[in-house]
């Protein structure tokens, strides 16, 4: 019997702590979770019987599925992996995204009555370079822990490094926002710049939640 | 059989028994028992990661159905998971093979001419 005075529930007591030591994407999390519980519920269904209540085929059904000890590493494991391609999409995804808008910003300078200041386009050539890499890094990951996983092993560090590869990616790209930000208060046709800097900004928001969540991930595996 | 001798061909088994159909987990759990007549040694709980690392790297796939009023995932082998079931087979008859020869061989060391 708990706290409240009603009995226990094995099987839910089990996946919720299940649940709670684990960390990753959501929806995987929650597939993975609920797939679980009903595996267990059948297990309990199954053992349960004229002779056998279901209270104790539960208790049963919870010790032969394996203790947390025996199941979070292999289930976090999991989930890093799931998170490092979650992180890696959205670098590959936003990286080119957040190039081709410097390079709009420049080609529009050029074309037009103003230019990017020479500051700013010497910053975007850095941290051009930075989107290169990191895009290169996670176009690497999803293939890497994609289908030729099936041939070559995952490197055991590589969701951490896609981590902080995400993370010096939403750097960068919370300076880009910054120095667009900064680039469109300084010249006279600001809309461009000002969107630039807003997508900048989005993109930035978008890696780094995902990046925070990988690094917690690959320390948990 | 130690769950740590299982653990090496978890996903053969798992590829294996998914080969006559689409299972969910309980299901896959009972014909791997059932299979090996009890003799497995496996925590039930370690084939759901299994699985889904099976499937994220293409070797099955997954879908929700329906069992009466509750709804289970089931998984099922894609074509990359057939071929690599048949690797996987002959893999272990080559390396039983292989023990087999050495700890029975059909001529005694000692007798041979």
């Amino acid at each position: 019997m708990n706290a409240t005075g009603r009995h226990a529930d094995p099987i839910q007591d089990h996946i919720a702590a299940l649940a709670a030591a684990l960390r990753g994407p959501g929806k995987a999390k929650a597939q993975m979770v609920q797939d679980m519980r009903d595996g267990l519920v059948d297990t309990a269904e199954a053992l349960a019987g004229d002779e056998v209540s279901y209270e104790r085929a539960a208790r049963q059904a919870v010790r032969e599925f394996g203790t947390l000890d025996e199941l979070v590493p292999s289930c976090q494991q999991e989930l890093t992996v799931r998170q490092a391609r979650h992180t890696a999409r959205a670098v590959a995804l936003t990286a080119p995204f957040l190039i081709t808008c410097w390079y709009l910003a420049r080609s529009a300078g050029h074309e037009g009555t103003w230019r990017l200041p020479l500051a700013a386009q010497l910053l975007a050539v850095h941290l051009a370079g930075v989107a290169i890499v990191a895009a290169l890094l996670a176009a690497g990951t999803l293939a890497a822990t994609g289908a030729a996983a099936r041939r070559v092993p995952t490197p055991r560090r590589l969701p951490l490094v896609v981590a902080w590869a995400g993370t010096t990616a939403s750097a960068a790209m919370a300076v880009a926002a910054l120095a667009l930000a900064t680039a469109a208060a300084m010249v006279t046709n600001w809309p461009l710049l000002a969107c630039a800097g807003g997508l900048a900004a989005v993109s930035h928001a978008a890696i780094a939640g995902s990046a925070r969540l990988c690094r917690q991930c690959a320390r948990l595996s | 059989m130690k769950a740590d001798a299982v653990r090496g061909h978890l996903d053969g088994l798992l590829l294996a028994v998914l080969e006559s159909g689409p299972l969910h987990g309980y299901a896959i759990i009972a014909a791997v028992q059932d299979r090996s007549g009890g003799l497995l040694e496996l925590r039930t709980g370690t084939i759901y990661p299994a699985l889904n690392r099976l499937e994220r790297i293409g070797l099955l796939s997954s879908s929700w159905e329906s069992a009466g009023e509750r709804r289970r995932r089931c998984y099922e082998l894609t074509g990359a998971g057939r071929r690599t079931l048949a690797d996987e087979r002959s893999a272990w008859s080559e390396f039983t093979a292989a023990i087999g020869s050495v700890l029975n061989p059909a001529v005694p060391p000692g007798l041979a001419t």
